[in-house]
């Protein structure tokens, strides 16, 4: 169940590949970012569900209006001459940064607590 | 248990349509940079054609050039065998300006300049290696100050900077008229070698602000500095001369 997203991941890219489609190259700047912004989004939805807090209304409104957000800010910063894009790029790899950390933690203590009350049974 | 079965379909379901999505984008972003490295490529070739081509049209005016020149001989030749006296007057100026117009190979005094990119690199997002590779007007500056200082004869890389001269730069080559030339740049001027070694050398002047840029500057005087003459000799299609009694 859990490999459906990873194949959908492959799936989406092969179906859009062979059609070539390539952008004006003035705009792969902004693409990049909003690809980022949604990793970031995906980091965060994993992290939400093991906390037990995830809200798929939420997350996909939250997925497309990242990276929305996270592209004009980007043009937004090239039209007056700053450079927001980094602003941007820092704040996201920062955020996947400590989620992940964040995902691990909880996959590390989810599995050592049920260890923990597993193996009185074991023992029996 | 059916909710808990039930969340959990759909947040995989939720993330398995976001995945979708973002591969999606991926591929885009992914195909558009491949897209771009093969321009660059186009970009390149289309390059080297055009060097092609001009050194073949090159070949072909040197070649005329040539012929040319043995015909003018010929015809100075068979004046000598009846007029020894005015040859000799005609060759005189002939040779004179000849050295003027850049079309004789000249020796002298003079000083030798060698110069590179920078040492320094930037960053490529920001475009700023710009500032650290040597630009046509660099050394449209260099020559300026030579002749400004007095230089009788200078060349760049092999090709003789005549009066008509000019330094270019098209498709990021530079060219001395029309002859693509790339780093290192060489100067070689023939003049008074101290006068020539403090102009370049002047405080605030273009040395100083390449050196400051860590570029590779090489300045030496040399005893005896030999320039090759002019490839293709200046034509005059319309510029006439004017009569001595209508000049102004």
């Amino acid at each position: 169940m859990i490999a459906l997203p990873l194949v959908a991941l492959l799936v989406g890219f092969f179906i859009v590949y062979p059609f070539s489609p390539a952008i004006a190259p003035g705009w792969t700047d902004y693409l990049a970012i909003a690809v980022v912004a949604g990793f970031d989004a995906l980091v965060g939805a994993l992290r939400s569900r093991l906390e037990h807090r995830f809200d798929e209304a939420v997350f996909i409104s939250g997925f497309f209006a990242n990276m929305l957000v996270a592209a004009l800010l980007a043009y937004f910063g090239d039209r007056i001459g700053v450079d927001l894009y980094l602003a941007v790029v820092v704040a996201l790899g920062i955020r996947i940064f400590t989620n992940i950390g964040r995902v691990r933690a909880l996959l590390v203590t989810a599995r050592w607590e049920a260890r923990r009350r597993n193996a009185p049974a074991a023992s029996n | 248990m059916g909710a808990a079965w039930k969340s959990e379909k759909r947040w995989v379901l939720s993330l398995t349509l976001v995945c979708l999505v973002l591969g999606g984008l991926l591929a885009v972003q992914v195909r558009t940079r491949e897209l771009r490295g093969e321009t660059q490529i186009g970009r390149q070739r289309s390059a080297l054609v055009g060097m092609l081509t001009t050194s073949q049209a090159q070949l072909g005016k040197q070649t005329e050039e040539i012929e040319r020149l043995r015909t003018r001989v010929a015809e100075y030749e068979t004046e000598a065998a009846s007029e020894t006296g005015l040859l000799r007057l005609m060759t005189e100026e002939l040779s004179n300006s000849r050295v003027a117009l850049g079309l004789l190979a000249v020796k002298g005094p003079g000083v030798e300049l060698e110069l590179a990119d920078s040492t320094m690199r930037g960053t490529d997002e920001f475009g700023a290696q710009e500032l650290y590779v040597l630009h046509d007007f660099d050394l449209v500056q260099i020559a300026n100050e030579l002749r400004a200082a007095g230089a009788e004869a200078i060349s760049l890389n092999g090709q003789r900077l005549i009066a008509g001269s000019a330094i270019t730069c098209s498709a990021r080559l530079i060219k001395v008229d029309d002859v693509a030339i790339s780093s290192p740049f060489v100067f070689l001027a023939i003049g008074e070698k101290d006068n020539l070694m403090s102009a370049l050398n002047i405080r605030d002047g273009v040395l100083d602000r390449l050196r400051v840029m860590e570029f590779q500057v090489k300045l030496t005087p040399k005893d005896d500095v030999i320039i090759p003459p002019v490839a293709i000799a200046p034509k005059y299609v319309y510029a006439q001369p004017v009569p001595r009694e209508e000049q102004p």
